[in-house]
């Protein structure tokens, strides 16, 4: 028996969890758990402060790693074997329907919760002073989000695939100057083809993945740097706010004292620096306010992780991912649209190519991108900053309406239709 | 080492150092660029002129084109791509116009737009008599829409 718990020991390399010290040897001692500090407050572990909504994109996209190394395995990026392998996944491959509806349906989940998680940040005003760099690394996430979403849209290679990214890659060729170039770049020819096919699978299968992840690593390690998450906004008091947004200590803070060490001591001090640390520091009094990661926090997170797995697989039980005939490149379906989160884009695009397609999402990229340099305003009380909570929810509600518009009440020849229409039409 | 040396031993080694980063990116860019295309090729042949009835325009799926044979002007041959953003035209002849079911443009017979988000004209390529009397069509080479070939 003492092998045994030898063996264990040697693995965890920590005290029991019954103490305190088992408890943060847990985290900091973990490489894949010490990302998260070995205290949080409690106050950041309720569910309306964040909605777990970073933790659910993050456990969609493992979702998505796993259900899609394991489509890998019967999946060639060729025409038309492409096609016939999504026949065969829906039809021949155990659980590969099961598998690719839950592929597909985490794609959307994680495209939504992306948008959700940055509204949550907005409107708690988290993205302001230390943490402007972070909100700008959370837009590029969201960007390789739609960059693999698209790439991935391409690979079942039948008719839906093929005219969205027909009609989406010809969106990019307005750009001024590269467009054209980087579009024969992106297709590796001048139309979708078999080219194309092998290009999107190689961006989608590695190099957006590599970029998400290494990103996800920066975005996460920010997160602890930049002091934490932010405090809840109903929690900022008027009299608390004031402090909360003054960074480090005051100036006129007494100077650090020195104190002998105990003889028993059994830490170590590696070296002290002066200057303000940058990050929102726990006073004396909040000490109470904290709760050890274990169990409090990782049961949380777990509870999010299982919910979003079942949520998933319960979608996928219940919805198959559709699946269109063979691509025609002869045939264009009518309407042909684009995946639906660029749906917003088309309805643009459909009336002006330059305006709609290239200069009002670069805008809104560059503006997103821009927030917290161009919103200075230290105050994260909704009440201090009406304007900017103005402006963003016309922001989310246009890109909303421009999505609904565009899936909805766009029909055959992007004639504006009523969006019963479709329910018809799908009923055929 | 002197001062002077220094700086411009450092400032070739700078240059240096940035030309070849600039290279590499550049050799990334061409090697992305494919240099063969497996593509069909852009100038083919259709078949013969007698294949061809007046009237309204015949659709060469494959091809994406539309050839016109009118009895006394000749043949033309039209694009049948959008200029919007490639979606294949549909040609009606009920209203002698070509509708994009992608965002409802529509091209009048000559080829030019009459509405929607289209920012240009149907293109229209040559065409020209082969040596074996077939038709022959090459999409590099776009003309003017009053052009047509009498055979």
């Amino acid at each position: 028996m003492n092998v045994i718990r030898d063996v264990w020991q040697s693995i965890v390399r920590r005290d029991p969890l019954s103490t305190d010290k088992g408890k943060s040897e847990l985290v900091f001692l973990n490489l894949w758990l010490h990302i998260h500090p070995a205290k949080v407050k409690k106050e950041h572990l309720k569910i309306k402060h964040t909605w777990y909504l970073g933790f659910i994109t993050f456990f969609l996209f493992l979702i998505l790693v796993t259900t899609g190394v394991a489509l890998m395995c019967y999946y060639r990026p060729q025409s038309p074997q492409a096609y016939q392998d999504m026949k065969d996944l829906q039809f021949v491959v155990f659980l590969g329907r099961f598998l690719r509806n839950m592929h597909r349906w985490s794609a959307h989940g994680m495209v939504v919760c992306v948008f959700l998680h940055m509204c949550r940040v907005f409107y708690t005003g988290s993205y302001k002073k230390p943490r402007q760099f972070n909100w700008v690394v959370g837009v590029f996430l969201f960007l390789l989000t739609l960059g693999l979403s698209f790439t991935g849209y391409l690979l079942p290679w039948d008719q839906l695939a093929f005219w969205a990214i027909t009609v989406g890659t010809n969106i990019g060729s307005y750009a001024p100057l590269v467009g054209k170039q980087l579009r024969e770049l992106l297709l590796g020819g001048h139309s979708v083809g078999e080219s194309a096919l092998l290009r999107f699978y190689v961006l989608h299968v590695a190099v957006l993945p590599s970029a998400v992840i290494l990103l996800t690593m920066v975005h996460f390690w920010r997160v602890r740097k930049d002091g934490g998450l932010s405090r809840p906004v109903w929690k900022l008091k008027q009299d608390q706010a004031e402090a909360l947004v003054t960074i480090g200590v005051p100036g006129d803070a007494p100077a650090l004292t020195v104190t002998t060490a105990a003889k028993d001591k059994t830490y170590g001090l590696m070296e002290v620096v002066t200057g303000k640390p940058i990050f929102e520091t726990v006073t004396a009094e909040e000490e109470e306010d904290v709760v050890f990661s274990y169990p409090y926090a990782f049961f949380r997170e777990a509870v999010a992780l299982m919910a979003t797995v079942t949520t998933i697989m319960a979608l996928s039980l219940v919805w198959s991912a559709p699946l269109e005939e063979l691509a025609n490149p002869a045939k264009t379906p009518n309407p042909a649209k684009a995946p639906w989160y660029f749906l917003g884009l088309q309805e643009l695009v459909s009336h002006s190519a330059l305006l709609g397609g290239v200069v009002a999402p670069a805008l809104m990229v560059l503006a997103l991108m821009a927030v917290p340099y161009f919103d200075t305003n230290p105050s994260r009380r909704p009440a201090d900053r009406k304007w900017a909570i103005r402006v963003f929810t016309i922001f989310v509600a246009i890109n909303i309406v421009l999505i609904i518009v565009g899936t909805f009440f766009r029909g055959p020849g992007w004639a504006l239709v009523p969006p019963w229409v479709h329910i018809v039409a799908g009923a055929e | 080492m002197k001062r002077r040396s220094f700086l411009s031993w450092g400032a070739a080694g700078f240059v240096t150092l940035w030309s070849a980063v600039g290279v590499s990116l550049a050799a990334v860019v061409r090697f992305l660029t494919p240099s063969v295309f497996y593509e069909p090729p852009q100038a083919f042949k259709i078949g013969n002129p007698a294949d061809f009835p007046f009237g309204p325009p015949t659709f060469l799926a494959d091809e994406k084109i539309y050839v016109f044979r009118e009895r006394d002007k000749g043949f033309a041959v039209a694009s049948a791509v959008c200029t919007h953003l490639g979606c294949t035209v549909a040609y009606f002849p009920s209203d002698q116009k070509f509708h994009c079911p992608c965002h409802g443009s529509v091209f009048v017979s000559d080829g030019s737009v009459q509405h929607g988000p289209a920012p240009r004209g149907l293109e229209w390529f040559e065409v020209t008599l082969a040596r074996d009397g077939q038709l022959n069509v090459d999409k590099e080479k776009v003309v003017p829409p009053a052009y047509r070939l009498m055979v």
